[in-house]
C-alpha cells in the first residue's frame, strides 16, 4: 500500500499544503484531519497544523482535544520546545497535531512566525497539512504563510463556490497552486438537476479537482467520537479521502463523476441525449 | 440517466441548477472584474450597442464572461448575431463611431432588434 512512502522517505523537506476555503462550515478541518490520517494510513510522516487560533477544532475532531499542553503560538513565540507541542494521534503513530491557542487572537502571530513554526517541523515530515480558518483576513494570510500549495474546500453552492472562486484569485496572486475539493454532493441531486455537478463547478472555477467527497452522515458520527472517517472504510467518505491522499502521492486515480463520466451517460452522449 | 431522456423528450426541466449556474457566472463577473453592477451593466450596454452597428443580435442571449483558467484571464463575450447589418447602414455607423462631432443622434442604428429575424 505504501510504496511510495520510500521514496518519499528520502525527502529532505516535508511539503506544506494549507486547505482553505473561504467560506465557512464547508469541511475543512474534516478534510485536513481525514486527509492527515489518510496520508498517515499509507506509511507518511503527517503534522496537521490547526491555524484557527481563537476558534480550534482540528484537536475535537481528531479526538486529542484533552491532550494539548503547548500550542501553535507557543512555538511561534519559543516558549516550548518544537517537539512539546506536537501531539501524536491516537490511531497512528504516524500522524501528529499541533493544536491552534484558544485564547489568543488571530494576529497574535504573523506571517514570519508561522514560516518560522513551519521550519521546526519540515525535516520531520513528509506532509504538513495547515487547517486554514474561514475568511481572507490575518488567519487567512497566517495559514498561507510557507505553502507550497494549498487544498481549496467547497460544496455545490452558489455562495461556497463564490467563496472558493475569490481564494483562488488570492492564492494565485501569492503564487500558491491550488487544487479543489468538492465536498458533500449528491449525485442524486446533481441527477435530478438541483445540483451542481463537478463538471459545472470545474467550469466555473477552471482548477484542477483532486477530489469528490460525497454527503455522509459517517462524517457526523466520525467527529462525533474523535476519529478521522477514513478509518471506517464502508463509510462513503471515508475511501474518497484515502483516494485524495492517493491522487496526492502522485496515483493517477480517476475522479469519479457519476454526472458526465459514467458509462451510461456516455452512451446517451453518443446517442444525442444532452445528458 | 432517465432524467437526461426525460429532458430530450419533454424539453428543458426547470433545473434549479442552472439558475445557481447564471447566478454564479453574474456574481463571479464581478468578483474577478472588480466592477460594480453600475459599472458592469454600462459595460454592457456599450458592448451592445458596439456591436449593434454592425449587427443586428439577439440581445436576451448576450452575455460576458470573465474566464480565468491556471495562468490567463479572458472576457468572453458572447452575442448572438441575427444578421448582419447593411453595408450602407454598417459604413455609417461606423462613419458616425469615428466622426468628431459630439453625439450623434442621427445614428442609423434602429433602436428595436427583435423583430428582425
Amino acid at each position: 500500500m505504501n510504496t511510495r512512502s520510500n521514496s518519499a522517505g528520502k525527502k529532505e523537506l516535508g511539503e506544506v499544503i494549507v486547505i482553505t476555503s473561504g467560506k465557512g462550515g464547508v469541511g475543512k478541518t474534516t478534510t485536513t484531519a481525514s486527509l492527515g490520517a489518510a496520508l498517515a494510513l499509507r506509511g507518511q510522516r503527517v503534522l496537521v497544523i490547526d491555524a484557527d487560533i481563537g476558534l480550534r477544532n482540528l484537536d475535537v475532531i481528531l479526538g486529542l482535544e484533552n491532550r494539548i499542553v503547548f500550542n501553535l503560538v507557543d512555538v511561534a513565540k519559543k516558549l516550548c520546545k518544537p517537539g512539546q507541542a506536537i501531539i501524536k494521534s491516537k490511531k497512528s503513530p504516524n500522524l501528529f497535531l499541533l493544536p491552534a491557542s484558544q485564547t489568543d487572537d488571530k494576529d497574535v502571530v504573523d506571517e514570519a512566525e508561522v514560516r518560522f513554526v513551519l521550519d521546526q517541523f519540515r525535516r520531520e515530515f513528509h506532509y504538513i497539512l495547515v487547517d486554514s480558518p474561514a475568511g481572507i483576513e490575518q488567519g487567512f494570510r497566517n495559514a498561507c504563510a510557507g505553502a507550497d500549495s494549498a487544498i481549496v474546500v467547497t460544496t455545490p453552492e452558489v455562495s461556497a463556490i463564490r467563496d472558493a472562486d475569490r481564494v483562488v484569485g488570492l492564492l494565485s496572486s501569492k503564487g500558491i497552486e491550488a487544487r479543489l475539493i468538492i465536498n458533500r454532493i449528491d449525485f442524486e441531486m446533481v441527477r435530478r438537476g438541483d445540483m451542481l455537478s463537478v463538471k459545472d463547478v470545474q467550469d466555473i472555477l477552471g482548477i484542477e479537482i483532486i477530489g469528490v467527497v460525497e454527503r455522509d452522515e459517517d462524517i457526523i458520527k466520525a467527529a462525533n467520537v474523535g476519529e478521522p472517517v477514513v478509518y471506517n472504510q464502508k463509510s462513503k467518505a471515508g475511501p474518497a479521502f484515502t483516494r485524495i491522499a492517493s491522487r496526492l502521492c502522485g496515483e493517477p486515480i480517476p475522479i469519479p463523476s457519476f454526472d458526465g463520466g459514467s458509462l451510461w451517460s456516455r452512451i446517451t452522449r453518443k446517442l444525442g441525449v444532452n445528458a | 440517466m432517465f432524467s437526461a431522456l426525460k429532458k430530450k423528450l419533454f424539453g428543458e426541466s426547470n433545473e434549479s441548477k442552472e439558475t445557481a449556474k447564471s447566478r454564479l457566472h453574474f456574481v463571479l463577473v464581478q468578483d474577478r472584474t472588480g466592477l460594480t453592477n453600475e459599472e458592469m451593466a454600462g459595460f454592457r450596454e456599450e458592448m451592445v450597442k458596439v456591436i449593434e452597428r454592425y449587427f443586428v443580435i439577439d440581445k436576451e442571449g448576450f452575455d460576458i464572461k470573465y474566464h480565468r483558467l491556471a495562468d490567463t484571464t479572458t472576457l468572453l463575450i458572447n452575442s448572438p448575431v441575427i444578421v448582419r447589418r447593411s453595408s450602407t447602414a454598417a459604413a455609417a455607423a461606423a462613419r458616425a463611431a469615428t466622426s468628431q462631432e459630439p453625439a450623434n443622434t442621427e445614428t442609423p442604428t434602429p433602436e428595436p432588434v427583435a423583430s428582425n429575424v
